[in-house]
C-alpha cells in the first residue's frame, strides 16, 4: 500500500497546485461567503431556504467542474508526459496507480469540501444566527457525489482521450441528475409505450444516480418528505461507496490491459 | 539464461489501429542477448522499434509474439522492477516537488522506509551533484539537473540492470560528459547497462556491443570492435616518380599519383611498410601516414542508408 499512498499523495499535491482548479475554489469561497448578502431575494420562500439552496448549487456546481476538470487528464497526461513509465518500471502494479489517483483525487476534494464547507458554514451562522446541521449532512452528500463522478471521470480517462472525456462524464452527470425523475414522469403516464420507457429504465439502472445526493430538494420543495433522513443518507452513500468500488475494479481491469 | 540480463525470442510487436485496416509492425522477430556487467548500445533510426522494445522489457506494453525475459524473469513482472530501473527520454517529473521530494516518492514505490530513505536519497543526490540543489523544486532545474535527478531516481533501488532511453540528449557539453563519466562508473561497479542513443560517439565511447535496428528488425550485433574493423591507413608522399606507382598498385591498396603526389589507401592488414618502402627506394618524400577508423557513425550510415527494404 506503500506505492498506493505515494501515488495519492503526489497527485493530491498536484491536483493542489493546480491554477485552474485553485480559481474555481477561490470563485466558490467568495460566492459562498457573500451568499447572506442575497438575502433581500429570498422572497416568500424565507432567507434560510435561500441561504442554504443557494450555498449548496455553488458547492455542487464546483465540486462537478473540479472533479471533471481534476480526473479528465489524470492518466493521459501521465502517459503523454512519460511519467507514468518511471512509475510502472518501479514494483508498482497497475491497480495501485488506479487506485493510488482516486486515493488522490478524492483527497483533493475533501479538501476543497473542507474549505467551502468552513465558509459556508461560517456565512450560514452569521446569517441566519445559527449553527444548521443540515450543512454538513449536505457536504457529505455533495462530497460522495462529487467522488462518485470523480470515479465515473476516472473510469473513463483509462481508455479515452481529455477531450472525449469532458463529454461523456459531463453527459453522464447530466443523465445521472435527470434520470430518476425523468423515469417518475413516464411511468406515471400511461401513454408511454415500453418501447420508449424500457431503455429509460435500462439506463437508470446502469447510470449512476446522481439525482440521490442533491440534498437541496427537500429543502426547496418542503412537499418531498423523507422520514429517515439518517437511513437515506447511510443507503445513499452506501450506493455510492459500492458503484465507486464498481468503477473502480473496471478501471484497473481496462488499465491492466491498456498498453501506452 | 543466468547470464544474461536480457533475453528475447523471436520478439514481435505489432500495432493494429481500431480503423487502419494494415497492423503496423513496430518490432519483428528480435533475438537479443544481453550479458550482465556488459553496456549495450541499441540503436537506430527514429521508428526502429527501439523504445517499443524497452517498452515491452518493462511490461509497460505487451508482445504480440515470441518472448522476453528481464534477469531470467519474464519481462513486465512487477516483482522483477526491484532489480531494474529505467530512465526514458526526456523524462517529467512532479516539477512542484523538489529534488529531494521526488527521489523520497520514488523510495516509497520501493517500499523503503525511514531512516534508510532520508540516507539513501542524500546519498544519491549527493553522488548525482545535486545536495545544493536538493531543496528546490523541480521547474527551477535545467534540463542536465533533470537528467541527473533521473538517474538518480534509476540508482534509488540499487538495480543490477539499467535501461536508459537516450541519457545523454540535449545536453550541454559538461552535462553530457557528467553523466557519460557516471554510465561508466556504474559499468565499473558491475551494474548491466542497456542505452537507447542516437549520440553514437558516446555509446562508441561506453558500449561493449552494440546492436542496430532498422524497420523493426535488427541488421547489426557484435562487439564495437569487430563491427568497426576494416579502417584503412592512409599515406602521402611527395616526389613519387611514375615507375613507382604499378609496384604499390599491386599490393592491393587504392593508388593516385597528380605531379609527383602520391595518395595511397591501404587497407588496415595491407602492407603500408612496403608501400613505404618502395616510396623511399625510388626518391620520393613521405608526408604522412595517418590510420583511419570506421566510426560507429559511418557503420550506422552504411547500414541504414545502405540496408535493403525490410
Amino acid at each position: 500500500m506503500n506505492a498506493t499512498f505515494a501515488i495519492a499523495g503526489a497527485t493530491f499535491g498536484e491536483a493542489v497546485r493546480k491554477r485552474v482548479l485553485m480559481v474555481i475554489l477561490l470563485v466558490a469561497l467568495l460566492i459562498l461567503l457573500i451568499s447572506p448578502a442575497f438575502e433581500p431575494f429570498a422572497g416568500g420562500r424565507g432567507a434560510r431556504t435561500l441561504i442554504l439552496s443557494f450555498g449548496f448549487g455553488v458547492i455542487q456546481l464546483a465540486g462537478t467542474f473540479i472533479a471533471i476538470i481534476m480526473c479528465t487528464g489524470m492518466i493521459p497526461t501521465e502517459i503523454e508526459r512519460r511519467t507514468i513509465y518511471t512509475i510502472l518500471s518501479k514494483p508498482v502494479q497497475r491497480y495501485q496507480f488506479v487506485l493510488g489517483k482516486f486515493l488522490g483525487a478524492v483527497s483533493t476534494l475533501g479538501f476543497m469540501y473542507l474549505m467551502m464547507g468552513l465558509v459556508f458554514l461560517m456565512a450560514s451562522r452569521l446569517a441566519l444566527g445559527e449553527f444548521n446541521p443540515e450543512i454538513i449532512r449536505g457536504l457529505i452528500m455533495f462530497f460522495f457525489q462529487s467522488s462518485l463522478l470523480a470515479a465515473v471521470v476516472l473510469f473513463f480517462s483509462t481508455f479515452v482521450s481529455p477531450l472525449v472525456n469532458y463529454f461523456l462524464s459531463g453527459g453522464v452527470f447530466l443523465l445521472g441528475n435527470l434520470l430518476s425523475s425523468f423515469l417518475a414522469t413516464i411511468q406515471r403516464d400511461p401513454e408511454v409505450v415500453p418501447i420508449t420507457r424500457i431503455p429509460v429504465q435500462i439506463l437508470t439502472i446502469i447510470l449512476p444516480n446522481f439525482a440521490n445526493f442533491n440534498v437541496q430538494n427537500p429543502i426547496i420543495n418542503p412537499e418531498q418528505v423523507i422520514t429517515d433522513p439518517t437511513a437515506y443518507m447511510v443507503q445513499t452513500l452506501s450506493y455510492a461507496v459500492v458503484y465507486m468500488a464498481l468503477l473502480l475494479v473496471a478501471s484497473m481491469l481496462i488499465f491492466n490491459q491498456r498498453e501506452m | 539464461m543466468n547470464d544474461l540480463a536480457i533475453k528475447t525470442v523471436n520478439l514481435t510487436k505489432r500495432y493494429s489501429g481500431l480503423w487502419s485496416k494494415q497492423p503496423v509492425e513496430a518490432v519483428r522477430n528480435l533475438n537479443l542477448e544481453v550479458h550482465r556487467g556488459e553496456i549495450f548500445g541499441f540503436l537506430g533510426p527514429n521508428g526502429a522499434g527501439k523504445t517499443t522494445t524497452i517498452k515491452v522489457l518493462l511490461g509497460i506494453i505487451y508482445p504480440t509474439d515470441g518472448e522476453a525475459y528481464v534477469l531470467g524473469q519474464p519481462a513486465g513482472d512487477p516483482k522483477n522492477h526491484y532489480r531494474i530501473s529505467y530512465l526514458p527520454e526526456n523524462p517529467y517529473f512532479y516539477d512542484y516537488m523538489t529534488g529531494r521530494e521526488i527521489l523520497t516518492f520514488y523510495a516509497k514505490l520501493f517500499g523503503i522506509g525511514e531512516p534508510d530513505r532520508s540516507k539513501r536519497v542524500s546519498e544519491l543526490l549527493d553522488r548525482v551533484g545535486l545536495s545544493r540543489a536538493a531543496d528546490q523544486p523541480l521547474r527551477t532545474y535545467s534540463k542536465g539537473m533533470l537528467q541527473r535527478i533521473g538517474l538518480a531516481q534509476c540508482l534509488i533501488n540499487d538495480p543490477e540492470l539499467l535501461i536508459l532511453d537516450e541519457p545523454t540528449a540535449g545536453l550541454d557539453p559538461i552535462a553530457h560528459i557528467d553523466i557519460r563519466d557516471m554510465i561508466l562508473d556504474l559499468r565499473n561497479q558491475g551494474k548491466t547497462l542497456f542505452i537507447s542513443s542516437h549520440q553514437l560517439s558516446d555509446v562508441e565511447r561506453v558500449c561493449d556491443r552494440v546492436a542496430i535496428l532498422n524497420k523493426g528488425v535488427m541488421v547489426q550485433l557484435g562487439r564495437i570492435e569487430e563491427l568497426l574493423a576494416g579502417g584503412h591507413v592512409e599515406l602521402i608522399a611527395d616526389k613519387v616518380p611514375d615507375n613507382a606507382v604499378e609496384p604499390i598498385r599491386q599490393l592491393g591498396g587504392k593508388v593516385s599519383l597528380h605531379d609527383g603526389r602520391l595518395i595511397v589507401e591501404q587497407p588496415d592488414n595491407g602492407s603500408i611498410d612496403r608501400v613505404i618502402d618502395i616510396v623511399r627506394a625510388a626518391g620520393g618524400h613521405i608526408i604522412s601516414v595517418k590510420p583511419y577508423r570506421r566510426s560507429l557513425e559511418d557503420l550506422f550510415v552504411e547500414t541504414i542508408q545502405g540496408g535493403k527494404d525490410i
